[in-house]
């Protein structure tokens, strides 16, 4: 009788996914960074561990057409949903979920791992970022500015450079030198080869909303192209991080095709070293 | 208007064969006066001397040019005419407050006999004059803060400021304005705005942040303005219900475009005019002097007025448009065309015609639109002569269509799609007006040719404004 009942909320909620589904980030040849492109790819690998197939499209402008300005976000039938957070959330009230198998203690681990990445990992790749002089004038600011033109794209740029940096002297992020960040990033990466051990995923058999975010922006770190490698370093002196990476791009992107995923941008370097 | 003040003459020796008055008969009263008089209009004057007197930062250089025409005054009427001319010209460069012409005889040791002087005495504006207002609206307020310095650097210059600082939004705006010396017509401004829309029609917030300059000049009896403007656009949603047609467009982008405008304007009032017509030919090309977007857009709005039997006045308008974006860029939805409303299609709701995608209207890029008016007095002409006289009765009948052309078809099929679906209404209302700047209309519409999409407002509908179908 309780089974019904479950059974028939799980049909209510669980609306078709439609075909149409899109997700909308920034160009990714000329104008993504290494953190939208992070988060970016968590989402899209999350939706793929899902079976829920996507169309990714890139628009100059889909910070702006984000609710909450954040990329990247989906566009499901009526709904617009932006970050890998409420995206979950939508998922699961389609009836659609990774962590159900999970016990309550799992699950709160699985949550204060996602939180260490989204504090440490996210944060570091966004001091890196702009609060580096040299990254911020080689490749972010550039980058960022590129779909617009003069004067504008200065403006837009120098904007975006201010409004991360004062959120860093908010988490007090901002007396921090690169070194310590490299360092932050460093014991960001050995916690979770700890957790991970030799398990195939973070909760052994099966890849969870955890292991789509952790594959998100270590892929990404590893390839993607910056001022220098010591980020990509530090990733890469954790062999299990490493062949993790590997194995899910393995699973879950090389059958569909290569080049829409790791491919052809000048920022990032393409295939797993 | 002011006062003219002039002198008698004293008694002159006479000259002339159409004055037939000895000397002795300009003691005499009534025949006198009448004599006196035909002295005035026929005598021969010449204006020797022409002083402004009160002058303190302008320039005398800007203000020879308009008094002299006095010079060239011919007999008193003349000088009387001329010198109310030359008064109203220096009154509408806007640096006086108040200008009074005196007449009197020459004086001096280089005095001819029949020599008049005329004295301009003038009072000149306050270096700066501030305003301060609050207004409080739909669910908002705002300060209000105005600036204005009439006469900066003596050559009739000006510099307006006006900040608004509000709960929702704030905007500014810093205008400086020279006119040509001796040509007022001719004239350059430079303006610095920013200003917040929001436009609930279309779910759309728009930010303008900009720069523009414009050259207006007279030819013949025609007046054109010349204006580059450079704009950042900063475009977002209103709500989170907004349509995904609308939230695609949001986002930043730079437009610099150039800008010609034409107009000719015989009418005798821009608010309820009797008679007179106007026509406004503009034309906009935006991305050849850099920025993100680029089009051609030309729209024109021509308007004919006649006064009929009975005090009443017959009007009729066609407004219209086409955007044509260059490149291969769509065009954005803040440079296209709206319809509807009480200020052009009555009976529709504000700018609720024509393409819209889950109800957010998405403006069109060609449109046209008419209107045929019939202005009478109120039914039994209450209040006549007073405030009566505000108050006007309109018939009317508008027709209009919004519409997204084909480019690639050629100009016949153009012209049928905009000839297919036309909305058009009809209806009855009073119109009030606002001194010569606005006008309010209460009327009731019947909307026709309302197609899906369309959002109408039939009954009774209420508009404020300036500018109107």
């Amino acid at each position: 009788f309780i089974l019904k009942a479950e059974a028939a909320i799980m049909v209510r909620a669980a609306e078709p996914w439609p075909e149409k589904a899109t997700l909308y980030q920034p160009l990714k040849e000329d104008q993504i960074l290494l953190s939208d492109s992070a988060s970016s790819l968590a989402v899209q690998t999350f939706l793929r561990m899902c079976g829920l197939p996507v169309q990714v499209s890139c628009c100059a402008n889909a910070e702006y057409m984000s609710p909450s300005g954040k990329v990247p976000f989906i566009h499901v039938g009526n709904q617009v949903v932006s970050e890998l957070g409420p995206i979950v959330q939508f998922i699961k009230a389609k009836g659609h979920s990774l962590s159900d198998g999970l016990d309550d203690v799992q699950r709160a681990e699985m949550k204060a791992y996602m939180e260490l990445v989204n504090n440490m990992l996210l944060t570091a790749e966004l001091y890196i970022q702009w609060c580096d002089d040299y990254t911020a004038t080689e490749i972010s600011r550039p980058r960022y500015s590129s779909p617009y033109s003069w004067p504008l794209n200065h403006i837009l740029a120098y904007q975006k450079q201010w409004e991360v940096r004062r959120k860093m002297n908010a988490i007090g992020w901002s007396g921090k030198n690169l070194e310590q960040v490299y360092e932050d990033v460093s014991q960001c990466c050995q916690a979770l080869s700890q957790r991970l051990g030799t398990q195939p995923y973070f909760f052994n058999k099966q890849p969870t909303e955890l292991d789509a975010l952790v594959f998100g922006h270590l892929f990404t770190i590893l390839t993607t192209q910056l001022t220098n490698d010591e980020l990509a370093e530090k990733v890469k002196s954790y062999t299990n991080l490493l062949s993790f990476c590997h194995r899910i791009e393995q699973t879950y992107f090389k059958e569909h095709d290569r080049e829409s995923q790791s491919g052809s941008s000048r920022h990032s370097k393409g295939s797993l070293p | 208007m002011g006062t003219v003040h002039a002198r008698s003459l004293d008694p002159l020796p006479m000259q002339g064969p159409e004055l037939g008055v000895q000397a002795d008969d300009m003691d005499l009263g009534e025949p006198e006066h009448e004599e006196k008089q035909e002295v005035l209009e026929n005598k021969d004057v010449v204006v020797q001397h022409v002083h402004i007197d009160g002058l303190g930062r302008t320039k005398e250089d800007i203000l020879t040019y308009e008094i002299a025409d006095v010079f060239r005054a011919k007999s008193l009427i003349d000088v009387m005419k001329k010198s109310h001319e030359a008064r109203q010209r220096l009154l509408r460069m806007g640096i006086f407050r108040h200008v009074e012409v005196v007449i009197d005889t020459a004086e001096g040791a280089n005095a001819l006999p029949n020599g008049l002087d005329v004295t301009f005495e003038v009072k000149e504006l306050r270096r700066m004059t501030g305003s301060y207002n609050t207004m409080v609206g739909n669910n908002e307020g705002s300060m209000v803060l105005g600036l204005k310095l009439p006469n900066v650097f003596g050559r009739a210059e000006k510099l307006t400021f006006q900040f608004s600082y509000g709960t929702k939004e704030t905007s500014y705006g810093l205008s400086f304005f020279k006119p040509q010396p001796g040509h007022f017509e001719r004239n350059f401004s430079i303006n610095l705005y920013k200003v917040t829309g929001q436009f609930p029609w279309s779910s759309l917030r728009e930010t303008d942040r900009g720069v523009s300059t414009e050259f207006s000049f007279p030819i013949w009896r025609t007046n054109h303005t010349l204006k580059w403007e450079g704009v950042w656009r900063e475009l977002g949603c209103l709500a989170r219900t907004a349509s995904f047609a609308v939230r695609e467009e949001s986002g930043q982008s730079l437009k610099s475009s150039l800008s010609h405008a034409m107009v000719i304007d015989t009418r005798n009032s821009t608010i309820l005019p009797r008679k007179g017509a106007l026509l406004k030919i503009n034309q906009e090309l935006a991305g050849y002097t850099g920025g993100d977007v680029s089009f051609l857009r030309e729209d024109f709005e021509i308007q004919l007025n006649k006064t009929l039997f009975w005090d009443s006045v017959l009007s009729t308008s066609l407004w219209g448009g086409m955007l044509l974006p260059l490149g291969d860029k769509p065009s954005c939805i803040a440079d296209r065309f709206y319809l509807g409303g009480p200020t052009s299609v009555r009976g529709f709701s504000m700018y609720s015609i024509g393409p819209q995608s889950e109800g957010d209207y998405l403006g069109g890029e060609a449109y046209w639109a008419g209107g045929l008016h019939l202005y009478t007095p109120l039914p039994f002409r209450p209040g006549r002569g007073g405030f009566g006289d505000l108050f006007r009765t309109h018939f009317f009948l508008n027709a209009g269509n919004l519409c997204n052309l084909n480019y690639g078809e050629g100009p016949r099929a153009h012209l049928s799609k905009l000839a297919e679906c036309i909305r058009w209404s009809y209806g009855a209302g009073i119109v009030l007006r606002l001194g010569n700047i606005a006008r309010l209309e209460l009327n009731y519409c019947i909307p026709m040719g309302v197609q899906s999409g369309d959002r109408i407002c039939d009954g009774v509908q209420f508009g404020a404004g300036i500018r109107f179908l």
